[in-house]
């Protein structure tokens, strides 16, 4: 080579070219599995929790909690064994020239490509399912766009840290051994679903699944909603008697008989109400800047990681 | 109940240190038989690592050594939080259960080690488990006990001589100049390569041999500028170590293994390689003819849009060479082209190499098998663990000189001859490096 002083190609044509491969592999490796993947989750969830959503306070902070762990779940699955796979392939590329942020910019463009993908689809499958949508929106026209926003941020943000594990684990056993810890944390600590000690509540600012289902729940105006679990727990002592009557049997009926359900369901309603969930833009713009922010925490961690690659024993 | 429970901490306290000291006591004796040095045995965390060194674990060893250090560790900083708060000494508790698990896990990896340079019957592995100190002290002073080997010493050990000087470079080849590469080790300095000298021309296949261990793969790596030595690499008038961003383009290195993603195919894995390693002055017509001249002469045109999954071994290997090639590099290693492929299709693989050294490229090359390819080498480097087990230079020259200089008549017999006693070989590698260097001074100067 007479000419090795010339330049070569830089970052961006390096994440192009990265970029290339990762979508040949979408379809010879078979990682489009994971699209058809997420409207099987999508509809087992819909299923299960999904005739609540947005109807009852319940039913909405059970409902958001699924759907934050659909996001996590198809986030992992994406990219946790996405880099450790090729490690030793990064290895020789990188000795040639390889830059590793072009390599780590490259996944980050694809993989959000497959959330939002995976998202439409989670949203389609919901839909179907007849899973109510809030009529209000916060942010734009469509209600169902400002969700998919939140959706889309939950998803990338867990993807991006599956990518993180991914580049310092050594080998897909490795990865796939640390994912369920991962995502117990990222349940256990969603600060909303399990009641946690005080001590414990900082650590909810850590999981993608707090700032989700926040977002989720303010986004569907959780504190106009109705609270039934009060009514629903009082109604099972409808048959309790006292003195040979049944008094709770007979209040109940006449609170049914004069339309009073509702009203005592709101009632209730407004001694639950959280401001956390308010429908607010404010709160939504907290959340998704504290899911971008860790986004951007997990792919600079990756890069650090990624550049130590050399080091890796031979 | 203070009291009590005042009296019970003591005891408690007094039982540790009486253990702590039996084994200790007992350690002395094993480490005495063993060829280690006594004093580690009282020295918390150091006489965990030297038992693993009896034991002949050494990488379980410092595993074993660093999950000690950290029990210390928190059990001491649980000590200083007692009292003060609950839930910080309940929290350390939980990783110091994770690590008391690990540490006796590792520590059955070692004892049973330890049985086996004893020779003894696994069985004694429950010994070591329920009466640790008693089998130690057993083990280190019954005379019955006697290790089959000792751990071995270098301190003492002494450096073959070198030439110990820097060699001129020359204006058309490779001038290695590679003074000392060294690492630390589990916090001790290890020297892995040392003084190697040699000057290679253009046009020259030389063969890498060496033993296992002898540094050969630290060699090609401080010789590319991937892993920097003490060293000086000039290639024709340029630096590599200086100008690495740049050389490292002219410069092909082939891994053992085929590193390359079996999804893609062969044309597309080509055109990446092209793409990231040529030059972006490169016009596409040059690029694409080069392609197509690098598949045409690796014998991969005919498969260009197979999946690389889809290929043979023959295959693989030449597109993992292909891929190195695409610079068309003026040094070209190659790390085992021909493990795993038959003798037919790796005739033909070094046939191709010596093809490309003719034509002016420097070619270096390690394989195990080298006698049936031997003819088509021009050079040989052999790098022996000297009696420090550090990798030297033992011989750079003609192959044909080099039957003459070692005593024998294949390469295959002159890695036996350098190979440590303990590895079946003569142990000669320090009489061949002082050898060396005494005929290297008088050419040299």
């Amino acid at each position: 080579m007479e000419n090795y002083e010339v330049k070569h190609r830089g970052r961006v044509a390096q994440t192009f070219i990265y970029l290339g491969k990762l979508f040949r592999m979408f379809l010879f490796q078979n990682d489009w599995k994971v699209l058809p993947m997420s409207a099987v989750i999508a509809g087992l969830v819909a299923f299960a929790v999904g005739g609540n959503l947005y109807k009852t306070m319940e039913g909405t902070l059970m409902g958001t909690f699924a759907m934050s762990c659909i996001c996590i779940w198809n986030g992992f699955f994406n990219s946790i064994q996405m880099i450790c796979r090729e490690r030793a392939i990064v290895k020789r590329e990188h000795r040639a020239g390889l830059h590793i942020s072009s390599y780590v910019a490259s996944h980050m463009i694809y993989q959000a490509i497959l959330c939002v993908l995976q998202v439409v689809i989670t949203l389609m499958v919901c839909s179907v399912m007849g899973v109510t949508i809030p009529e209000r929106s916060l942010f734009t026209p469509l209600s169902i766009v400002d969700i998919g926003i939140t959706l889309f941020l939950i998803t990338y943000c867990a993807d991006m840290l599956a990518l993180l594990v991914s580049s310092f684990a050594r080998t897909t056993t490795t990865a796939m051994t640390i994912m369920p810890f991962l995502l117990i944390v990222q349940l256990l600590f969603s600060g909303a679903f399990f009641n946690l000690p005080n001590e414990a509540m900082p650590l909810t600012n850590l999981t993608a699944t707090k700032w989700g289902l926040t977002a989720l729940c303010a986004q569907g105006d959780y504190n106009s909603l109705p609270m039934v679990s009060i009514w629903n727990s009082a109604l099972k002592l409808k048959n309790v008697e006292v003195e040979g009557e049944k008094p709770l049997l007979e209040a109940f009926r006449y609170i049914e008989d004069n339309n009073q359900r509702d009203e005592l369901l709101m009632l209730s309603a407004q001694q639950n109400q959280n401001p956390a969930y308010a429908f607010d833009p404010s709160i939504v713009i907290k959340c998704w800047i504290w899911l971008i922010a860790w986004t951007m925490v997990y792919v600079i961690a990756a890069v650090i990681l990624l550049e130590f690659i050399d080091k890796d024993k031979r | 109940m203070e009291g009590t429970s005042l009296s019970a901490s003591f005891g408690n306290m007094y039982t540790q240190l009486l253990t702590y000291l039996l084994v200790s006591l007992g350690y002395i004796g094993i480490f005495k038989k063993c060829g280690v040095k006594k004093r580690w045995a009282f020295v918390p965390i150091a006489r965990e690592y030297q038992i693993s060194l009896c034991a002949d674990k050494e990488k379980e060893g410092r595993i074993y050594t660093v999950i000690y250090v950290f029990i210390y560790l928190i059990t001491a900083v649980m000590k200083l939080l007692e009292g003060y708060s609950t839930e910080a000494v309940l929290f350390l508790f939980i990783p110091l259960v994770g690590l008391f698990v690990t540490m006796v896990i590792y520590s059955i990896k070692i004892h049973l080690g330890l049985i086996k340079v004893f020779n003894r019957k696994k069985r004694w592995i429950w010994m070591f488990i329920f009466f640790e100190s008693l089998t130690i002290l057993i083990w280190g002073y019954s005379k019955k006990f006697v290790p089959s080997k000792t751990v071995e010493n270098l301190s003492d050990a002494k450096s073959a001589k070198g030439l110990e000087r820097d060699m001129a470079a020359i204006d058309n080849g490779l001038t290695v100049n590679i003074r000392e590469r060294t690492v630390i080790d589990f916090f001790r300095k290890k020297t892995l390569l040392k003084d190697v000298h040699m000057q290679i021309p253009k046009g020259h296949m030389v063969l890498l041999l060496g033993g296992s261990g002898a540094g050969k793969t630290t060699y090609l790596n401080a010789l590319t500028g991937y892993e920097k030595a003490d060293a000086s690499i000039m290639l024709d008038k340029a630096d590599v170590y200086k100008e690495y961003s740049k050389m490292k383009y002219n410069i092909g290195f082939v891994p053992q293994q085929d590193l390359m993603r079996g999804t893609d195919t062969v044309e597309l894995t080509l055109s990446d390689a092209a793409l990231l390693r040529l030059p972006t002055s490169m016009s596409i017509m040059e690029r694409e003819n080069r392609i197509a001249a690098v598949l045409d002469l690796f014998g991969l045109m005919a498969v260009k849009s197979s999946l690389v999954d889809k290929l043979s071994g023959g295959q693989r290997k030449r597109l993992s060479i292909a891929l190195e090639f695409i610079t068309d590099p003026d040094l070209f290693i190659l790390d085992e082209p021909d493990s795993g492929l038959d003798g037919v299709v790796a005739r033909k693989l070094f046939e191709k190499l010596r093809g490309i050294a003719d034509e002016g490229k420097i070619v270096v090359v390690i394989t195990h098998t080298p006698d049936r390819v031997i003819d088509l080498f021009d050079d040989v480097i052999v790098l022996a663990k000297d009696a420090t087990r550090t990798g030297r230079l033992a011989y750079y020259g003609s192959v044909k000189e080099s039957y003459e200089f070692f005593g024998k008549d294949s390469m295959e017999d002159i890695l036996l001859s350098i190979n440590q006693k303990d590895e079946g070989g003569e142990g000669r590698a320090d009489e061949f490096v002082e050898k060396y260097a005494e005929s290297m001074k008088e050419k040299v100067g």
